[in-house]
């Protein structure tokens, strides 16, 4: 476990020395959060107070949605990317050659990779209450809970991500894949009853509307774990068939490419 | 104690054809990189490994530190299989790469060998004692705390070596490691070799330099198109020449002596 907890410390340090050291990147993101927040608020001025999906205003219901969406992306992209640059540069297959195990480092990359999407994250909610006035009623544990759920359900999307990189040298695909269909069908933007049935029947089969749904409930309406039960139910259910599932098809993609000769390719 | 065993090591790479391969000329088919070769290595034995390109010495490499599995047959490195305890084979090897940009380039060559060191689960009290000790040996101190993306090809080699010795390996896996280093920096490379040899270390040297080899090592095996040619000695005082002799007559390779080699390299020179 303290070796465990050693590498973690090693890997976060690496990433933030790497971030700080690209000056400019603190302040880009942060424009750009600002950026986003001034025309998701304007947006909603121009639709006007009348609309209120899911009976929240619709500035409030915009902040989660994207926020969170845009959590689950930035995640799967740094982990994605960590795991294309050191194909890249090499330090992948030097990675391999450590006493960690491989899926133990990518792992912790990943975990790594995380805090900044969550700190991310945590920055566009906070902007939105405090500077756009966005008005939320807060019930903490649900929060907590609905947040610590999307976390399993970010990391096994960052693993398959990871995997589709290795084995197929494709993993941009699935990003894609995020930034299109998936996005239509996690109600980020929308709520999910404005879908046809067909569509909406597919959103529910998609873990990041329950996560989206689940956030909305327990930190703009206050809802208690006793009324989340349709929402953190199926979503705990996906992060615990996902992960195992994500983990598997890592470990088999690695092995593949060191059966292959393909670990370094991109 | 044999550190390093291969019995009946094959590999193959296959080039899998291209969805469209009649829009480019894509090759498709095998690359026969090793076949059953086997040889056995014991504690404190400097091997080189030489042969033209493409000969199997970086495939044999890989092998031993697990970057790779076998199509057939085994390796074992350190008393362990390295299909079935990869993990265990790794705890025992380092390996030095030529690869110049497998670093992390905004971090300075002492935090690279920080973070190395603790996913080599080098204990924390030891860590630093230890990075200090490669940094010196590989005369890298002045530079300890200079981002590597600022360093040249010699820095990168020096640091790849720091990076294989903070571990304290019982194997130890250099690719061509002064393969852009100055006269004092290979000489220092090289003592820095024998030393570890004199601590029990088994050491493999992939190169194409024969001075190195038999400055260094103790014996040779030579590799040509994935087949173990010679498996033999280098007696104490061997020359250079003798082993450049060996390797031509060995594997057919057109023969250029030391004076053809400067020739051309002056030659190279004249026209660029």
């Amino acid at each position: 476990m303290n070796s465990t907890l050693d590498k973690l410390y090693a890997i976060l340090r690496r990433d933030v020395l790497t971030a700080i050291r690209h000056r400019s990147g603190f302040v880009v993101t942060l424009v750009g959060v600002f950026t986003e927040l001034t025309a998701f608020y304007y947006l909603s001025r121009a639709i006007g107070p009348g609309f209120r999906p899911d009976g929240v205003a619709y500035f409030p219901f915009l902040l989660v949605g994207t926020g969170l969406y845009t959590f689950f992306v930035m995640s799967a992209q740094a982990f994605l990317s960590a795991v294309q640059d050191a194909q890249q540069t090499g330090t992948l297959e030097v990675l391999m050659t450590t006493s960690t195990a491989p899926a133990e480092i990518i792992i912790l990359s990943a975990i790594s990779a995380f805090a900044g999407s969550l700190t991310n994250l945590l920055v566009y909610i906070f902007a939105g209450v405090a500077v756009f006035r966005a008005a939320i009623h807060p019930n903490y544990l649900s929060c907590l809970v609905v947040l610590l759920l999307s976390l399993v359900v970010a990391l096994a999307v960052g693993i398959f991500a990871a995997t589709v990189q290795i084995m197929f040298q494709k993993g941009a695909a699935l990003l894609w894949l995020l930034g299109s269909g998936l996005w239509l069908l996690s109600g980020a933007t929308f709520p999910l009853h404005s879908l046809p049935q067909p569509l909406g029947i597919l959103a529910r089969a998609i873990p990041f509307a329950y996560a989206i749904e689940g956030m909305r409930g327990a930190l703009l309406d206050g809802k208690s774990m006793g009324a989340m039960g349709p929402t953190v139910l199926p979503l705990a259910m996906f992060g615990l068939v996902l992960l195992p599932i994500a983990l598997a098809g890592l470990s088999l993609s690695l092995r593949r490419a060191r059966q292959s000769g393909t670990l370094s390719f991109y | 104690m044999d550190q390093v065993v291969f019995e009946s090591v094959s590999k193959v790479f296959r080039h899998r054809p291209a969805l469209f391969n009649w829009v480019g000329r894509e090759r498709t088919g095998e690359t026969l990189a090793l076949h059953d070769v086997s040889f056995s290595v014991a504690n404190a034995e400097v091997v080189a490994l030489l042969g033209p390109n493409g000969s199997g010495k970086t495939t044999t490499l890989k092998l031993i530190s697990t970057m790779l599995l076998p199509d057939a047959g085994s390796v074992r490195a350190g008393g362990f299989d390295a299909r079935h305890d990869p993990s265990m084979v790794r705890r025992q090897v380092g390996i030095a790469v030529a690869t110049e940009r497998s670093f992390f380039p905004r971090l300075s060559s002492r935090e690279n060998l920080e973070f190395f060191a603790a996913l080599d689960e080098v204990p924390r009290g030891e860590r630093h004692g230890r990075i200090e000790e490669v940094l010196r040996e590989t005369g890298l101190e002045e530079q300890a705390d200079t981002l590597v993306m600022k360093f040249s090809s010699g820095m990168y080699q020096r640091l790849g070596l720091a990076r294989a010795l903070v571990k304290r390996p019982r194997v130890l896996l250099l690719d061509e490691p002064t393969r852009s280093l100055d006269a004092a920096a290979t000489a220092q490379s090289w003592a820095t070799i024998g030393a570890l040899a004199r601590q029990n270390a088994t050491i493999f040297l992939a190169t194409h330099n024969f001075a190195e080899a038999a400055a260094v090592a103790n014996r040779v095996l030579l590799l040509h198109r994935g087949k173990l040619l010679t498996d033999r000695v280098i007696a104490d005082g061997e020359s250079a020449e003798k082993l450049r002799a060996l390797y031509f007559r060995l594997t057919g390779e057109p023969v250029v002596g030391e004076a053809q080699e400067a020739d051309l390299i002056h030659r190279a020179g004249a026209v660029t």
